[in-house]
């Protein structure tokens, strides 16, 4: 299998999405001639032409709404958002339009959207390094991918793009650069499907994109010492795979969610509500959350440090759990 | 516009005016729930623009009225499941009388935000002008509505893409209680027009045929593919912002309701210039009346729609 980029892995999954489909259309800041802020649609104005591929104004509300128009009526909208941030910047259009268009017409429209956020990566200041992953998830109506692995930002993306219901397609500004098989040809990943990343007894950790990669960081340093954790990557989160979660629990008696957000009614909260109602007999240990303390993100690479979690963090969170 | 279209407007304008009276009546009276947003006094202008379309072009409105619906054919009783929330609803309970949605008649739905109109159209031009037809699509909002930033945003996107999107203001002078010019800098929304490259059109909302005309010119340009027009309709709103609205901010509206009603205009109109006569009339009220008492029957027989429903339609 070739071993490329996540961001090549995008690249890949819209370019041939694109040639299957002509109803594929991408659009947003910089993507045509520029190939995005983050080079993630490289090449594709060139292949495809600007009726296809074009660069849109600073509007963001017009940029989602319009793909929400665009795709009642059957287009198949791509629309890169600058930094998911922006996603609350086009709130109205993000929640109402793409998430209720269909819903307050009683079923009379498919809104086939894909919104590409990049989110994540801290360091780029307060309003742009969101994971607005549980914003999305408390909103009806929008389905929300976090690819992890460059097979998963291909095949997610390409599902998501097939997919007749509106998609938020988190990719991690920090993955960007990540290596990794992905399989030949053409595949799909499907959507609700959680993968079990690291088998282990000791304590689930659930994670996702960079937070994932630190804790099959701190996974390896704890394994040295015979603590085996097992660790579970939901790939999207809505819909979400609860399942797959309490089946671990039901093995290893405790969770860790770890995530790159705020603590407070964050998508781990959800899973800690969840293990109350699905899986409180086979908890052994209080549940435990790894997030962002509730603040902004700062600019400075030493204060973000000081409060995302990392991989010392997970570490010391497993030791304090199983000792 | 000749006399006999002028004369299709003027029917469709009193079923509505009717309608939407046994809407207020059945509210009052505690059947039905009093959200209905009378459109009445803009009625004549919402027709007369949609008169100016053909069959496969597109709308989304604002929520003034059930004209717009009515003028592309959707049926009496369909709207009024809708706000009774009873089967045979357009939305199935989900959006009553602000949602009404009829894709085969080119009613696209409404945005129960305000001004959420305006994006949507800017992509419902992107995919007709994708499809190479020459359609077009209008969305319909108010004075109020076009302080949105959805408005300068999505026009700036319409006039840089040559989009076959139609701005159609209704300019009834107020949103909810505030009178345009506490709100507005502009004297003519359509002067904004300008601002975006775009022609900007003011016409007498209560003139059926002026309306028609601008409405025509707009639909020209859009389908040949030289971008959107702001068109400014003058309207009155006769009545308070929603049913229940006393006015009690708006000392002339009791004068307002005597003297600006375009409806017995039009009639007189139409009179004087012998396509109507006060027979045509009285059988045109009665036919009127048929219709809804038929529709009000219908909906009175229908089932309440299953509580399940409520949980239906969110995903593909
Ligand atoms: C974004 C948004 N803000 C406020 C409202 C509440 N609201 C409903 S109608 C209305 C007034 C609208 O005025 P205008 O656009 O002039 O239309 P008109 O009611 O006069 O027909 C307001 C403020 C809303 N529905 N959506």
């Amino acid at each position: 299998m070739p071993i490329i980029t996540y961001s090549k892995a995008i690249n890949q999954a819209l370019a041939e999405e694109m040639a299957r489909d002509e109803n594929v259309i991408l659009y947003g800041q910089d993507v045509a001639v520029w190939g995005g802020i983050f080079k993630v649609t490289d090449g594709l104005y060139e292949r495809f032409g600007e009726e296809r591929v074009f660069d849109s104004p600073i509007s963001e509300n017009v940029m989602v709404g319009a793909g929400v128009g665009a795709a009642i009526m059957g287009l198949r909208p791509v629309v890169e958002l600058q930094f998911a941030d922006f996603l609350l910047t086009a709130g109205d259009e993000v929640f109402f339009k793409a998430g209720m268009w269909r819903f307050m017409h009683g079923g009379a429209f498919k809104v086939p959207l894909v919104i590409r956020a990049p989110s994540g990566g801290s360091g780029f200041g307060p309003e742009h390094s969101a994971c607005p992953e549980a914003f999305i998830m408390h909103a009806p109506g929008l389905l929300c991918a976090v690819p992890s692995t460059p097979a998963d930002a291909k095949g997610l993306l390409k599902e998501a793009i097939r997919l007749d219901n509106p998609v938020v397609y988190c990719e991690h500004k920090l993955l960007y650069a990540m290596r990794g098989e992905v399989p030949d040809g053409d595949y799909t990943t499907p959507f609700g499907k959680a993968v079990v990343r690291r088998e282990g007894d000791a304590v689930t950790i659930v994670a996702w994109q960079d937070m994932l990669r630190r804790s099959l960081a701190a996974a390896e340093r704890l394994s040295k010492e015979g603590i085996e954790v097992e660790i579970v990557d939901p790939r999207t989160l809505n819909p979400f795979d609860r399942e797959t979660i309490v089946e671990s629990v039901k093995k290893t008696g405790a969770c860790i969610v770890v995530e790159e957000a705020y603590r407070t009614l964050g998508v781990g909260a959800e899973i800690g509500a969840m293990l109350l109602e699905q899986a409180l007999p086979y908890l052994d240990k209080p549940f435990k959350r790894l997030a962002i303390p509730d603040v902004p993100l700062p600019t400075s690479q030493h204060l973000v440090n000081a409060i995302v979690p990392s991989e010392d963090d997970i570490y010391k969170a497993v030791k304090d759990l199983v000792s | 516009m000749n006399s006999v279209q002028m004369l299709e407007v003027f029917k469709t304008a009193v079923l509505v005016r009717r309608f939407e009276a046994r809407i207020v009546q059945m509210a009052m009276a505690g059947e039905l729930p009093g959200s209905l947003h009378a459109g009445a006094g803009q009625e004549i202008c919402q027709i007369a623009a949609i008169s100016a379309l053909s069959r496969d072009d597109y709308i989304l409105y604002g929520h003034r009225g059930v004209a717009y619906m009515i003028a592309r054919g959707t049926s009496l009783a369909s709207i009024l499941a809708d706000v009774a929330g009873k089967e045979g609803a357009t939305s199935r309970g989900k959006g009553g009388v602000m949602h009404v949605v009829d894709v085969a008649n080119g009613i696209l739905g409404e945005s129960g935000t305000l001004g959420g109109g305006f994006v949507m159209s800017v992509g419902v031009g992107m995919a007709l002008k994708r499809r190479k037809q020459s359609q077009a699509v209008v969305y319909f909002f108010g004075d109020g509505t076009s302080n949105r930033g959805t408005f300068h945003e999505s026009l700036n996107w319409a006039a840089v893409q040559k989009l076959p999107c139609i701005y159609f203001c209704e300019n009834n002078g107020y949103a909810v209680s505030v009178p345009t010019s506490r709100s507005t800098a502009v004297a003519d929304i359509s002067s904004r027009a300008a601002g975006y490259g775009v022609p900007g059109v003011v016409v007498d909302g209560s003139d059926p045929a002026a309306v028609h005309e601008v409405m025509q010119t707009a639909v020209a340009r859009a389908r040949a593919g030289h971008g959107p027009t702001l068109i400014e309709a003058k309207v009155t709103r006769l009545h308070g912002h929603y049913v229940a609205d006393q006015q009690t901010y708006r000392p002339d509206a009791e004068l307002v309701l005597k003297t600006k009603d375009p409806l017995p205009k039009l009639q007189q109109t139409l009179i004087d210039a012998g396509v109507l006569t006060e027979t045509q009339v009285t059988q045109i009220e009665a036919d009127v009346q048929r219709q809804i008492d038929e529709a009000v029957a219908a909906v009175r027989a229908a089932p309440l729609l299953a509580p399940e429903v409520a949980l239906q339609d969110l995903y593909a």
